[in-house]
């Protein structure tokens, strides 16, 4: 009996080892597509930097991506490419590397040589490195502090968030350990880190089943390093609400990304709940979000607000969340698009010449006040209904072309789910409004949280004084707009201009000192 | 040929006509005929005018359950030719957005929301442009709520006051780019009459003055939220004949304007100009705007240009391989002409690795140009390139959202969206002969503006 049983363990133990060491795969075949997309999954990402080289993951995807492969110059892979209009390209996150491939389906015998050398013998010359590095070291010496700040403050919360893990640094390293990164260094991580261990392997379109089985052997040959998978670090807990300003010249407003610890993701029962009422009160980008009603719309303070609760990337130019940035370590934050500092609004309006500080304080706590009602009174039967009909509706649209079904399929397989798209939308039907107020009052809260603010020197003292002081910051408004609000709108603002944030610490830092 | 159902009364004589004519085995419809041969797009492109004026576009597109609603309106930032109204196509659009009395904001909100659509707009130089992509079933919702705005538009001059700090605010965001900034001073420097002299978003003394234009503000929606400047277009899990009824059920009493406005035209250039930022919180930059054509589906010159930018400024291009990956001098180059409906410029942007470099970099640029003035292109370059736009498009259309972006883009230059087919049967015709033509045609000397950004004081390239 006990043999038996030992017979049954081990027979069980092989066939998971079997299991494991398969490649997965993500199959989307359309038969009347024109082209065949191939998207190909390490679970690595920029967590699995070393600690004196941060940005190194991304600086191999980089050099496989832009640089020569199978003994064909980066020149010359782009002359093959370009007739058929194919191309490849490679993103990293936190978590993942995910290398993009399209062709048309006209092309796809000839490009798929290309696709497999890019993966399996990338050259790695002397050249391509440098050119991949002065790109990469560039960026995090001026682009990411110059091109746009409200980026630049949505990077500078993950700062404070993550800070002293592994998620912490941006994908692309600092400027320190940039300069630490050799040749010899990517060579090696792309041995250990995009190996046939972690790979998951995505195809969509028309393509042979015989196309397919030659992907699936060839990347059978990729590195058989055993991988260890880093796990993410957790986001930090603020010691009530921490803020920090980072101080540039030149900048025309105040850019606010504020945020804290969410420990639950899509893999999670209570997500699509949190989603509505996420989407309710701060939909990306839409004008019926209570955020932007109360700020943009009423008060004429700024471009848009938003909240998240989860990564979104590329904010600023996707209306519709993108795939290929799933991540288990989570956090939930309030975007507040750049307000007016005091310099500017001086110098537009003779009315405000004696204010000392613009717009930041009074909105952050608009933003945060809205939270703290919405934990407070829940949401209302109307506003959960309208919002599940909306997003059941708004998330069919995630999907639309080949390669963003099988992004969004291929996200689905990290988070423990298989469709996670057809799977939310039994979710959102089959959620209560109890369950919405559950789990917005559980997972929200906004007595410790990060704030991040970029702006220009010359409002930095004067906002960090107010903001650790809770001193009053009523709306200042121009006369033009103030001589017609409605006395609703007045009355909340002297609210809002009191209201009590449990703000413990600012620190004003220096542009040149971030991300160093 | 599908036959449409046509509500207009001059639809429904057309529809009389090509049933008498279907008995020849010939069909007629005052409608476009969307007879498909080797036209660029795959799909056929339905058009039927309403009395009004208004056109209306169908494209049938295997989307189940999805539909793309855009409404082209051709009015940009080309329009606004009164001193101190810069920027106002752009406030306009956000204006669009605050309600009617019908639907106020507020229960305008709720009902976009209830369509579940991804909706939102967006103005450029020539056109401004609302969209809203989501199922199809909602069109019907969709059509009432732009009619609705598009006819009715109503908001009191507090909102439009408030509107403005909106804008204001979406300056601001931008402004923190530098790239930005030396948009707005190449536009000043290249343009001294001509309406392109300024941006989309607009001086920030007219966007800080905004709320005083109220008045122009009706003005402006009277001119030109008209059918003769707008187009309806919809793609996806639609039929031509659904669409073109409810066009017809809700846009069928827009009254036509008579509004023309009267762009000044730029007088040539004659000398290359110069406009500098000091800026060290990038790489250096600099770009050479030379004075290129209007956009145009008969004449060989544009679609010419486009050859000559992808083999001279694109990545498999000669500069490129020389300058970003061998000496690895430039952090990258691009080119090509700006399609607009008056004549606009040809850029091509350049980032440094050294600002030290940038005489030699724009020596080599000149040499290239140069050699495409005076030596025939490489005849199998042509026909790869010619290769990689018709592939690169194809590749491109598929989704609703994709290929109504992609027609937009053609009416707004030329009002018909078959302008697209038209533009890639040209590229076809595109000879060597071509190349060196427009070359020499429109790379002068006394065209060219030159832009730069860096550290230093002064540009280095003056």
């Amino acid at each position: 009996m006990r043999a038996l049983r030992c017979m049954i363990t081990t027979l069980l133990a092989l066939s998971f080892a079997v299991q494991a060491q398969a490649i997965v795969v993500v199959e989307l075949k359309q038969k009347t597509s024109n082209k065949v997309v191939f998207k190909i999954r390490f679970d690595n990402g920029s967590i699995m930097d070393p600690a004196d080289k941060k940005g190194l993951t991304f600086a191999t995807a980089a050099l496989m991506a832009q640089g020569g492969a199978g003994g064909v110059s980066y020149a010359d892979l782009q002359d093959k490419m370009h007739p058929w209009a194919a191309y490849y390209s490679a993103a990293v996150d936190k978590q993942v590397t995910t290398f993009t491939f399209q062709v048309p389906v006209d092309f796809v015998e000839e490009f798929y040589p290309l696709v497999k050398n890019m993966l399996l013998a990338p050259d790695f010359t002397g050249q391509d490195f440098s050119r991949v590095m002065k790109a990469q070291q560039n960026y995090v010496d001026q682009i990411v502090r110059a091109s746009s700040d409200e980026n630049y403050s949505k990077f500078a919360l993950e700062h404070q968030l993550f800070r002293g893990g592994n998620m912490q640094h941006l994908k692309q390293g600092t400027s320190a350990s940039v300069k630490n990164i050799s040749l010899d260094d990517i060579k090696a991580h792309y041995k250990n880190v995009f190996t046939r261990h972690n790979v998951l392997i995505g195809i969509a379109g028309n393509y042979s089943d015989a196309l397919l089985n030659r992907l699936k052997a060839d990347l059978e040959t990729l590195s058989d390093t055993s991988f260890v998978p880093a796990r993410p670090s957790k986001a930090n807990m603020a010691d009530g609400i921490e803020v920090e300003i980072i101080a540039k010249d030149g900048a025309f407003g105040s850019a606010i990304f504020t945020g804290a610890a969410l420990p639950i993701t899509r893999a999670d029962g209570d997500f699509a709940a949190l989603m509505i009422a996420n989407s309710w009160i701060g939909e990306h980008r839409k004008s019926y979000s209570r955020l932007y009603q109360k700020i943009r719309q009423a008060r004429s303070m700024n471009y848009g607000d938003y909240a998240y609760i989860e990564w979104y990337s590329e904010g600023g130019s996707n209306q519709l969340p993108p795939s290929g940035v799933p991540r288990s370590s989570n956090y939930w934050s309030i975007w507040i698009r750049p307000v007016q500092i005091a310099t500017q609004l001086k110098s537009q309006y003779p009315e405000l010449a004696d204010i000392s500080i613009g717009h930041a304080h009074f909105a952050l706590r608009m933003a945060i006040r809205e939270f703290d009602l919405l934990i407070k009174n829940g949401m209302t039967e109307e506003d959960f209904l309208a919002t599940k009909t909306f997003l059941r509706s708004y998330s069919k649209l995630y999907a639309q072309s080949p390669a963003q079904q099988l992004g969004w399929l291929m996200d689905s397989r990290f988070y423990g789910r298989t469709d996670y798209l057809a799977e939310l939308d039994t979710m959102l039907k089959e959620a209560t409004l109890e369950q919405v107020n559950t789990a917005l009052r559980k997972y929200w809260q906004t007595e410790s949280m990060y704030v991040s603010i970029v702006t220009d020197k010359s409002e930095a003292q004067a906002l960090a004084d107010s903001l650790i002081n809770n001193t009053a910051s009523p709306m200042s408004y121009s006369e033009l707009v103030k001589s017609g609000l409605s006395a609703e709108i007045l009355a909340e603002d002297d609210v809002v201009a009191e209201y009590h944030l449990n703000i413990r610490k600012v620190t004003i830092v220096p542009s040149a000192d971030t991300f160093q | 040929m599908k036959t449409t159902i046509i509500a207009s009364a001059a639809g429904i004589k057309a529809i009389a006509l090509g049933l008498l004519l279907a008995a020849s085995s010939i069909t007629l419809s005052a409608d476009s005929a969307p007879a498909e041969t080797d036209k660029i797009l795959p799909y056929p492109i339905y058009q039927h005018q309403l009395d009004n004026g208004l056109n209306v576009v169908t494209v049938p597109f295997d989307s189940p359950g999805l539909a793309a609603f855009y409404i082209v309106t051709r009015v940009g930032a080309r329009n606004e030719v009164e001193p101190g109204v810069t920027g106002f196509a752009h406030f306009f659009e956000h204006m669009m957005f605050r309600g009617t009395d019908k639907y106020p904001k507020e229960k305008y909100s709720a009902a976009l929301k209830s369509t579940g659509a991804a909706a939102n707009a967006n103005t450029t130089q020539d056109r401004t442009q609302y969209h809203m992509t989501g199922n199809a079933d909602k069109l019907e919702l969709m059509f009432e709520l732009e009619s609705d705005r598009f006819m009715n538009l109503s908001y009191s001059e507090h909102e439009f006051k408030t509107e403005a700090g909106a804008v204001k605010g979406e300056y601001t965001k931008n402004f923190a780019s530098p790239y930005s900034q030396i948009n707005e001073k190449r536009a000043e420097t290249a343009f001294t009459t001509h309406t392109y002299s300024h941006t989309t978003m607009g001086y920030f003394k007219d966007i800080v003055d905004m709320p005083n234009q109220y008045e122009y503000s009706k003005k402006f929606f009277d001119r030109y939220y008209r059918p003769e400047y707008n187009t309806i277009l919809v793609v996806g899990d639609v039929t031509p004949e659904q669409v073109n009824a409810l066009a017809q059920k809700y846009f069928g009493t827009w009254e036509k304007g008579s509004y023309e406005t009267v762009i000044p035209v730029e007088p040539e250039q004659t000398e290359t100009r110069y406009v500098h930022l000091q800026n060290g919180s990038i790489p250096a930059y600099f770009s050479m705007s030379y004075k290129g054509p209007a956009f145009s589906d008969t004449e060989i010159d544009m679609p010419a240009l486009d050859v000559l930018a992808s083999m001279v400024f694109s990545r498999t291009s000669d500069l490129y391989k020389k300058l970003v990956i061998e000496e690895q001098k430039i952090r990258f180059i691009s080119g090509g002409a700006q399609d607009s409906r008056d004549p606009n410029l040809f850029t091509i942007h350049v980032s440094m690795v050294e600002k030290e470099d940038m005489a030699y970099v724009m020596g080599e640029i000149e040499k290239a140009i140069g050699k495409a003035k005076t030596e025939d292109a490489d005849e199998k370059l042509l026909q790869r390139t010619k290769s990689n736009l018709k592939y690169g498009f194809a590749m491109g259309i598929d989704t609703p959202g994709s290929i109504a972006r992609s027609l937009s883009h053609y009416i707004q230059l030329t009002g018909d969206p078959e302008s697209i087919n038209r533009l890639y049967a040209l590229y076809d015709k595109v000879t060597v002969k071509d190349i060196k033509m427009v070359a020499n045609k429109y790379f002068k000397a006394d065209h060219l503006t030159i832009a730069t950004i860096s550290e230093d004081e002064l540009g280095a390239l003056q």
